[in-house]
């Protein structure tokens, strides 16, 4: 019952968006509003599970840290659909413009390499893969901090004039890299 | 680890499931456009195409036009906002007569004239032009503009031998228009554009009092905007209260900004990056969900009445 209101919540902005798409309510760019939210809640989602722990912690709640795999898949979903999104409607899925950017421009480089980063997340994420790798699946995890922090670059590069939202952003992700460093986050119980 | 559900750990809970569920709720609100379009429907000053099911928008000569709809529902006016939607959203208190321009530095015969002077006609005899217009941002749209070359305008001024450069200043009225007092942004205003004498005397070069017919556009740079068809949108300035003749090239609000990322010239060369983007084509909008990808051409396509302006290596001219 928890689980399915979890994926329902998490599904959520996509639902929301695509039925805003459908009816022609993105305003006049729908192609920059379907790119920007997309991936506005990739990093909101990023930013939820790696607040996971700290929440279960503080609330000695370690029910909570079960969702921690759903959370991770969906941003997955969401960097994704980002991805496609940018790739269809600025690059026309033409490859060899892809790889033109990708070497071209830092903001495509690092949004893609997070975007790797997650895939490779979410390839191992299933208890098999968890229980081959043993204690190598936890350092491959912590990758997800990387993800984090390219993303948060890749972010404020899109600054063109107004930095409020960006800046925001990159302090959130700050704090949680600053909470990780400073200590090991809590095992789960 | 104990379980103890103490109350504090019981309020904590509490907190943290109101946080995730408020935070879900809040994706209803945060993604904005729940009602956008039921409140664009119902806006009564717009009766041309919105959306592809519409025929597409002709002008009278038979020209496809980018609607009126998507033109003034998406713009680019830090002045009232950084979010495309702000200028159409913030601009409604805006007070658009009177209007007086100034013209100063080297020029025979400097003073203030009011706009409808300027104008020299009723609004409705000005000459309507459509353009293509090519935002540094890679998307364009087609419009037709209503107004008179600039040299018209100049000329009465008679500018001196030694101006070489002609700087126009937007209105700088924090008041009327909330982008010029956030402390979220790093322009400085008011907003200053310049060109070259030589660019500005050019015959494309249009002094616009309106677009589709319509002076009542505060979005678009109305009661006065310079349209510089072959150059990135920001080099037509909007709001222009005031016109000064220089020697010395001007200070340009992007170009002193960030000079790497928005060259003086601005010329649209699709061969020439911006830095964090390519520009060798655009995302032409003709409509709301009507967005079609096109190669971008040098001087957007003006070249053969402005190459002339630009000889040696295009990089001169970024």
């Amino acid at each position: 019952m928890i689980r399915l209101i979890v994926h329902l919540a998490l599904a959520a902005p996509a639902v929301i968006l695509a039925l805003a798409w459908q009816r022609q309510a993105l305003g006049v760019d729908f192609q920059k509003a379907l790119i920007f939210e997309s991936g506005i809640w990739t990093f909101n989602l990023l930013l939820v599970v790696l607040a996971l722990p700290w929440a279960a912690r503080w609330a000695h709640w370690p029910e909570l840290l079960r969702y921690r795999r759903a959370i991770g898949l969906w941003t997955f979903a969401y960097a994704s659909t980002h991805f496609s999104f940018f790739f269809s409607f600025l690059l026309g899925w033409d490859f060899a413009r892809l790889a033109e950017e990708i070497a071209e421009r830092p903001y495509v480089l690092l949004g893609f390499g997070a975007w790797l980063v997650l895939l490779a997340l979410a390839a191992t994420s299933t208890r098999a893969t968890m229980r081959r790798l043993g204690r190598n699946w936890k350092r491959l995890h912590t990758a997800v901090y990387l993800a984090l922090a390219l993303v948060a670059v890749h972010y404020l590069l899109m600054i063109r004039s107004d930095w409020a939202w960006p800046v925001s952003y990159a302090v959130l992700a700050l704090v949680l890299l600053a909470l990780r460093l400073r200590r090991a986050v809590p095992a789960r119980t | 680890m104990a379980r103890t559900t103490d109350e504090t750990t019981y309020r904590r809970r509490r907190f943290i499931a109101g946080a995730l569920g408020l935070g879900t709720l809040g994706t209803f609100s945060a993604l904005r456009y729940g009602d956008g379009v039921v409140a664009a429907k119902e806006d009564d000053t717009v009766t041309v195409a919105k959306t592809t099911q519409d025929p597409p928008l002709l002008n009278s000569a038979g020209a496809r036009l980018t609607t009126k709809y998507a033109a003034t529902h998406y713009n680019n006016a830090y002045e009232f906002g950084w979010d495309k939607t702000d200028p159409y959203r913030e601009s409604g208190a805006f007070q658009l007569r009177p209007w007086a321009v100034t013209f100063d530095g080297l020029c025979a015969r400097p003073g203030t004239f009011d706009l409808d002077d300027l104008m020299g006609m009723p609004f409705s005899h000005l000459e309507e032009r459509v353009y293509d217009f090519r935002c540094v941002e890679a998307w364009s749209m087609v419009i037709p503009y209503n107004g008179r070359p600039l040299s018209d305008i100049l000329r009465v001024v008679e500018p001196l031998a030694s101006a070489r450069y002609v700087a126009f200043t937007s209105v700088l009225r924090p008041d009327q228009m909330p982008g010029q007092v956030s402390a979220f942004s790093t322009l400085g205003w008011p907003y200053v554009e310049a060109l070259t004498l030589e660019e500005a005397m050019h015959p494309l070069t249009f002094a616009t009092f309106g677009v589709y017919g319509d002076q009542a556009l505060p979005q678009n740079g109305m009661p006065l905007r310079i349209t510089v068809p072959w150059k990135y949108g920001f080099k037509s300035p909007k709001f222009i209260v005031r016109i000064t003749f220089t020697e010395e090239r001007p200070k340009a609000t992007w170009h002193h900004e960030n000079s790497r990322e928005y060259g003086w010239y601005s010329n649209v060369y699709p061969e020439i990056s911006h830095p964090r983007w390519s520009q060798a084509s655009e995302r032409r909008i003709w409509g709301e969900g009507d967005i079609e990808r096109i190669p971008s051409r040098p001087y957007n396509g003006y070249g053969k009445q402005v190459a002339h302006l630009y000889p040696g290596a295009a990089q001169q001219y970024r």
